[in-house]
């Protein structure tokens, strides 16, 4: 069998330091079904050939947070991972659906006070709120710590795109959880913070601009940087 | 002295490229093959066999037969084979009577791997000339592609044992991203056969899964039957036609058995990914493991139960959407002097 044999999940490119049980040669799957949906004529170059090696190679087991319903995203599963505290997955999941509402219920709110000339301009759907809100969030540049003769620099370092959602995600989380009142429940609090940063207001934001400068201010710097 | 036909592990382990005296001197080596070939004739003489038609195969049943070992180690037990793979290959010493070396590279300390990076570099340099020369004239560059799925490149063993010498993953990984910038240029099909020293077909083939045709009940209902395992958990689908969606789970109805949403949805994924929700009806059962554990495992059999209903194609699609692979996640063993799989004890300073 594969026995406890580290196993790289890609060939040799970077040295993880994790391991999984799968052999390098398997695929990630695609569980969406419009992509099998698509006639051959329609697709590019790159995308006959990632078919033509999808043909050939092994596919890994879909994980159980990921589904080809419509109700499956993978941003809204990676956000109630985060949000989970010891497992308990059942109460994250649940948290995570009443934010939702208590969204959907604000915006309503909201839509029907609003005058008829700006009921379009107000976002009901509470998925677009948390995708928007969360790329409002997203800090564009990084600070690193780079250790040079003694003293320690932060430097400027670009971030890549997991980076920056993860860092969305955790500030917005972190947030709710520490800087607000002991007895409000976590769904208000979450529901306040995401229609703020939807809005391009609140403390997130104020933290991703503060990140920002400190980067800017650190400019000359950025040379220590050798990747 | 004893006369070595059979050997243990300490000297099979490969050290492809291990400085320093060599261990085993060149007429050695023909000394042992020598022997290994006499002792392979009186073997055969031995088990009635041809001497001269006694295969790599009839030697070690023979072995297996004269010398019956119970020791669970297949390394340990007692082993005939040819010299060459007994003994690891070795390097002859690399410098001369004067004491100067042969290669122009010896004082890099990796001479092999400079040596090939050189050379695959040099090839590069070519194909740009030549791409080059090209464009002066004029004249349209080829682009033919070279088939990624069929093959892969050597790996870094096998790269160790072409070159006689360790390397490491670094210098590995600097290796295959020179080979593949020199594939991605358009006229990489000058060095195609340099290019193929380093590349492995891979067999394209994947097991061919026999499908298992429908079969009918009493009441005249097509139902296949499809198993599943995930993570301890075990479960057998049967799925029937003409249903209204019913999915029944060890007698209890999935709305009962399954509280939570997530466990609902892995159940219907199938389903819904071949748009067959309110087609089928199916009947499970399931036993150990967790709630996701047995969600999963379900998941599974309905999968493989539901190939007979549908196209080709479309299993294709399941297979490529990740219902079919048996998910190989288990749970990590703890390991002697740790807390869990990875959590180490606390660390104490005095």
């Amino acid at each position: 069998g594969a026995g406890l044999q580290p196993r790289f999940p890609c060939p040799c490119r970077i040295m993880p330091v994790r391991w999984s049980r799968y052999n390098p040669s398997y695929l990630e799957p695609e569980v969406k079904t419009e992509a099998y949906q698509k006639p051959l004529e329609e697709l590019t170059e790159e995308e006959k050939e990632q078919m033509e090696l999808k043909a050939v190679r092994p596919i890994k087991a879909a994980p159980p947070t990921l589904s080809s319903s419509v109700f499956s995203d993978p941003m809204i599963s990676k956000f109630t991972n985060m949000m989970m505290k010891s497992g308990n997955k059942v109460l994250a999941r649940s948290l995570m659906s009443q934010t939702l509402e208590a969204i959907k219920r604000k915006q309503l709110e909201k839509y029907h006070k609003a005058p008829e000339n700006e009921k379009e301009t107000i976002e009901c759907n509470p998925y677009v709120i948390f995708h928007q809100a969360l790329k409002n969030c997203q800090p564009i540049i990084g600070l690193s710590s780079i250790t040079r003769g003694g003293k320690t620099y932060q430097v400027p370092v670009p971030l890549t795109d997991n980076r920056k959602r993860f860092l969305a995600m955790k500030w917005m989380i972190t947030e709710c959880r520490e800087n607000k009142h002991r007895r409000t429940m976590m769904p208000e609090k979450l529901s306040q913070e995401l229609l703020l940063a939807f809005n391009n207001e609140g403390p997130i934001i104020k933290k991703k601009h503060v990140l920002h400068k400190m980067a800017e201010s650190n400019r000359a710097y950025a040379h220590f940087r050798w990747w | 002295t004893l006369r070595l036909i059979c050997t243990t592990t300490a000297v099979q382990r490969k050290n492809a490229g291990a400085s320093g005296p060599e261990k085993y001197t060149e007429a050695f080596i023909k000394k042992q093959i020598e022997e290994f070939n006499l002792g392979k004739r009186h073997l055969a003489n031995m088990m009635g066999e041809d001497p001269e038609t006694f295969t790599q195969e009839d030697i070690d049943r023979a072995i297996a037969y004269l010398f019956p070992s119970g020791l669970f180690d297949k390394q340990a037990r007692p082993l005939m084979k040819h010299p060459t793979e007994v003994f690891p290959e070795q390097r002859k010493i690399q410098w001369g009577e004067d004491g100067r070396p042969f290669h122009f590279l010896f004082y890099t300390g990796k001479q092999s791997y400079y040596s090939l990076m050189h050379e695959t570099y040099e090839k590069l340099l070519n194909v740009q000339k030549h791409q080059d020369e090209l464009i002066a004239q004029d004249l349209p560059l080829q682009k033919e592609k070279r088939n990624l799925a069929g093959s892969r490149w050597l790996t870094k063993i096998e790269l160790e044992e072409m070159l006689v010498e360790k390397m490491s993953d670094d210098d590995y990984s600097r290796f295959i991203r020179l080979l593949e910038k020199l594939v991605a240029l358009p006229c990489a099909d000058l060095e195609e056969k340099y290019i193929q020293k380093f590349s492995k077909e891979v067999p394209a083939q994947l097991q061919k899964v026999l499908i298992e045709p429908l079969q009918y009940d009493e009441r005249g209902v097509a139902f296949s039957t499809g198993e599943g395992r995930r993570k301890t958990a075990s479960a057998t689908a049967v799925v029937y036609d003409n249903g209204t969606g019913k999915i029944t789970v060890n007698g209890i109805d999935i709305l009962h058995y399954f509280p939570v949403l997530q466990d609902r949805e892995q159940l219907l994924f199938p389903f819904q990914f071949l748009g067959r929700i309110g087609k089928h009806d199916m009947v499970c059962t399931v036993s150990g493991g967790g709630r996701s554990a047995q969600a999963g495992a379900i998941r599974l059999a309905s999968a493989k139960a539901l190939r007979s209903f549908v196209t080709e194609k479309e299993v294709e699609f399941m297979r490529q959407a990740g219902l079919l692979t048996v998910d190989p996640r288990v749970k990590e063993r703890k390991k002697p002097g740790q807390e869990g799989p990875r959590r180490k004890f606390t660390w104490k300073k005095r």
